[in-house]
C-alpha cells in the first residue's frame, strides 16, 4: 500500500515532468481512501504555493576574507507555511551549493544516479547547513586551485528544473582580498 | 582469480546535508582462505564496504560505481535472488552486536539448525547434531545441553561464538567479521580471534576482519587494508605494515596500539578526528592531522602507489601518501623502534620536522 503514495501517482504539479509511464491516470481509489491527510495535503500542493512557502538563504559572517583564508558560510531553508512541503528534485542530490557557478566549487562533473529524489520540509521547518570554502576550485579528480583576489558568488539551490526562477536559489558575494605587503 | 575482486567501488548515501561519499574508489582482492584485515576509525567506511559485498546497502545509500567479483562472479550484476543464493551461503557475516543477531525468542540451537535446514536443505536430525558440532567446535561447553538454550541465557562471549557458528554453519567461502570482538572484554576478545583463526584455517574460509584495533589485525591476518574517510590509504602484508608502515595514518593508528598496563586512550595519539564525510578536506583527506602536511596536501589527493623505496617491485605494498610522487619537501620523519620482545612494537613519532 505505502509504495502507492511514494509514487508520485497523487501529485498534481504540472511543472514537474513525468515520463508518460509515470503518470498513471487511473489513480487507484483504494489508495485514495487510506492516504492520510499529512501526505496528501503534501501532495496536492500546487507547485506555486509549495515554492512560496520555501526561502533558501545564504549568508556570510562578513564580506571579505584575507587570500587562502577559509570562508564558512550558512545556508537556511525554511517553510513558512503550517504544512509540510515536499519536492521533486532531479536526482537524489537534494540540493547543492556552488561558487561561481560551479557546484561544491569543483570543474569535475558529478554524475549522479539518474533518478529523482524528494525533499521534504515539515510544517513550518527551517534547516540550516554549515558549509565551508576553502578557496580553492577542484579542477580535476585529484587537483584543486587556489583563486586570485576578486569578487565570488556563493550560492545554494534546490536540485529543480529553475530553481533561481522559482526562488528556490540565493547568492551572496564575497571578497577575496589580495596579501597585503 | 582470487576469490573476491573489489575493483573501484564507490559507496554514496544521499543525505539532506549532502553526498556521504562512505566508499571512495576502493579496490581489493581477498585470496581463498586468506585472513584480509581492515582497518580505520569510526566512520571510514569498513561497514559500507562489507555490507556492499553483500548488496546490503539501503536507501538513502547507492553503489556508484565499481565492480564485485566473487569467484569470478559479478555481485552487482546479478538478480536478487541469485545475491541471496550467496548471502550466508557463501559469504556469511558476523556483525559487532552478537545480541542482535540472535533471535531471543527461539533458542540457540534452534536458530543455526534452521539456518542449516534452510541453506542446506538438511533434515531435523542432521540439522540438530551439526548444530551441536559446531557449538562444539566454536568452544561452547557442554553444547549438546547448551543446544536449547536461550541467548540470554548465554554471556556474551558465549553469544558471539553462537553467531560464529551459525555463520560457519553453511560452509562459506568467505566470512565477513565487522567487528566481532568490540563488545567483549580483552581475554574473550583473545580467545574468540583466536578461534575465528583456527576455524578459518580447519573450514579453509577465507576472513574479511574489520576492526578499528590495528593489535587484533597484527594476531590474525595476512594482508591488511588501512582505510580513512572512505579510502584505502595503505594495503600491505601484516608483517610490512608493523615493520615498514608507509602512511603517516597508519603510524598514528600504530602508536595507539595500547602496551600492557598501559591504559590510555587509544585514539589519543592522533589528534583530532575524522573529517565529516559530507565535507572532506581538499586533496588528501588526511592533511588536517597529518604532522607531516605540507600545502601541497591541501591541493592534490594522493593515489595509492608503491611505496617501497629500496627499488624492489613490490606492489604489495602501496600507500596514498604525495611523499611516494615526490611532492613532499620535508619528507615523512617517524621511525619504527622495535623493543625487546617480538610482541612489542612501539613507534616514535618525530614531530619536531
Ligand atoms: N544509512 C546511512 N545514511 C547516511 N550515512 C550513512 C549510512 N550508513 C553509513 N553512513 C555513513 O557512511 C560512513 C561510513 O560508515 P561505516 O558504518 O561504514 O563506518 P565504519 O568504518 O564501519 O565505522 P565503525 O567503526 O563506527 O563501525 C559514515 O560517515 C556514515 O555516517
Ligand atoms: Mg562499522
Amino acid at each position: 500500500m505505502r509504495r502507492i503514495y511514494e509514487s508520485e501517482a497523487l501529485t498534481r504539479d504540472d511543472e514537474e515532468q513525468f515520463t508518460p509511464s509515470q503518470r498513471r491516470s487511473e489513480t487507484p481509489l483504494q489508495a485514495m481512501r487510506s492516504v492520510n491527510a499529512t501526505a496528501l495535503s503534501r501532495r496536492l500542493l500546487p507547485g506555486w504555493l509549495r515554492r512560496r512557502a520555501i526561502s533558501v538563504d545564504v549568508s556570510v559572517p562578513c564580506e571579505a576574507f584575507p587570500l587562502g583564508a577559509t570562508v564558512p558560510f550558512r545556508v537556511t531553508m525554511a517553510n513558512a507555511m503550517p504544512f509540510p512541503v515536499a519536492f521533486r528534485t532531479r536526482s537524489p542530490i537534494l540540493w547543492a551549493w556552488e561558487v561561481d557557478g560551479k557546484t561544491e566549487a569543483t570543474r569535475v562533473p558529478r554524475d549522479p544516479p539518474n533518478e529523482p529524489g524528494e525533499f521534504r520540509f515539515g510544517r513550518g521547518e527551517r534547516k540550516r547547513f554549515e558549509k565551508r570554502w576553502e578557496q580553492l576550485f577542484r579542477v580535476s579528480e585529484s587537483e584543486w586551485e587556489p583563486v586570485v583576489p576578486g569578487e565570488y558568488t556563493i550560492g545554494a539551490r534546490i536540485n529543480v528544473d529553475g530553481a533561481v526562477k522559482k526562488g528556490l536559489y540565493d547568492e551572496t558575494t564575497v571578497q577575496i582580498l589580495p596579501e597585503r605587503e | 582469480m582470487a576469490l573476491l575482486e573489489v575493483e573501484d567501488l564507490t559507496v554514496e548515501f544521499y543525505t539532506q546535508e549532502g553526498v556521504v561519499t562512505a566508499a571512495d574508489g576502493l579496490s581489493y582482492r581477498i585470496e581463498s582462505g586468506e585472513t584480509f584485515g581492515v582497518v580505520g576509525e569510526s566512520g571510514a567506511g569498513k561497514s559500507v564496504t562489507a555490507l556492499s559485498l553483500m548488496r546490503l546497502i539501503e536507501s538513502p545509500g547507492r553503489i556508484t560505481s565499481g565492480e564485485i567479483r566473487f569467484k569470478g562472479q559479478d555481485i552487482l550484476g546479478m538478480t536478487e535472488q541469485e545475491v541471496r543464493s550467496i548471502r550466508g551461503n557463501e559469504i556469511a557475516m558476523v556483525f559487532q552486536d552478537a545480541q542482535t543477531a540472535l533471535n531471543p525468542v527461539y533458542s540457540v540451537g534452534e536458530q543455526i539448525a534452521e539456518a542449516m535446514r534452510h541453506h542446506l536443505g538438511y533434515d531435523d536430525r542432521e540439522a540438530k547434531e551439526r548444530t551441536i558440532q559446531l557449538l562444539d567446535t566454536v568452544n561452547i561447553p557442554e553444547a549438546e545441553s547448551r543446544y536449547s538454550d536461550y541467548p540470554h541465557e548465554f554471556s556474551g562471549g558465549m553469544q558471539q561464538r553462537a553467531v560464529i557458528a551459525m555463520a560457519l554453519s553453511c560452509d562459506p567461502d568467505l566470512l565477513i567479521c565487522d567487528e566481532p570482538t568490540t563488545a567483549l572484554d580483552v581475554t574473550i576478545e583473545a580467545q574468540i580471534l583466536a578461534e575465528i583463526e583456527e576455524l578459518a584455517e580447519e573450514f579453509d574460509t577465507a576472513v574479511q576482519l574489520i576492526t578499528h584495533d590495528l593489535g587484533v589485525i597484527a594476531e590474525v591476518c595476512d594482508r591488511v587494508m588501512v582505510m580513512y574517510a572512505g579510502k584505502p590509504v595503505e594495503k600491505a602484508p601484516v608483517e610490512e605494515l608493523y615493520y615498514d608502515p608507509k602512511h603517516p595514518y597508519t603510524v598514528g593508528l600504530m602508536s595507539s596500539i595500547p602496551r600492557v598496563g598501559d591504559d590510555r586512550d587509544r585514539l589519543q595519539t592522533i589528534p583530532g578526528t575524522m573529517p565529516d564525510l559530507v565535507e572532506l578536506p581538499t586533496g588528501c583527506s588526511f592533511h588536517p592531522r597529518c604532522p607531516f602536511a605540507e600545502e601541497v596536501c591541501t591541493r592534490k589527493q594522493p593515489s595509492l602507489i608503491d611505496a617501497d623505496r629500496d627499488g624492489t617491485l613490490d606492489a604489495d605494498h602501496v600507500a596514498a601518501c604525495l611523499e611516494y610522487t615526490g611532492d613532499l619537501t620535508e619528507g615523512l620523519d617517524y621511525e619504527v623502534v622495535v623493543e625487546g620482545s617480538d610482541e612489542e612494537r612501539v613507534v616514535e613519532e618525530d614531530q619536531n620536522v
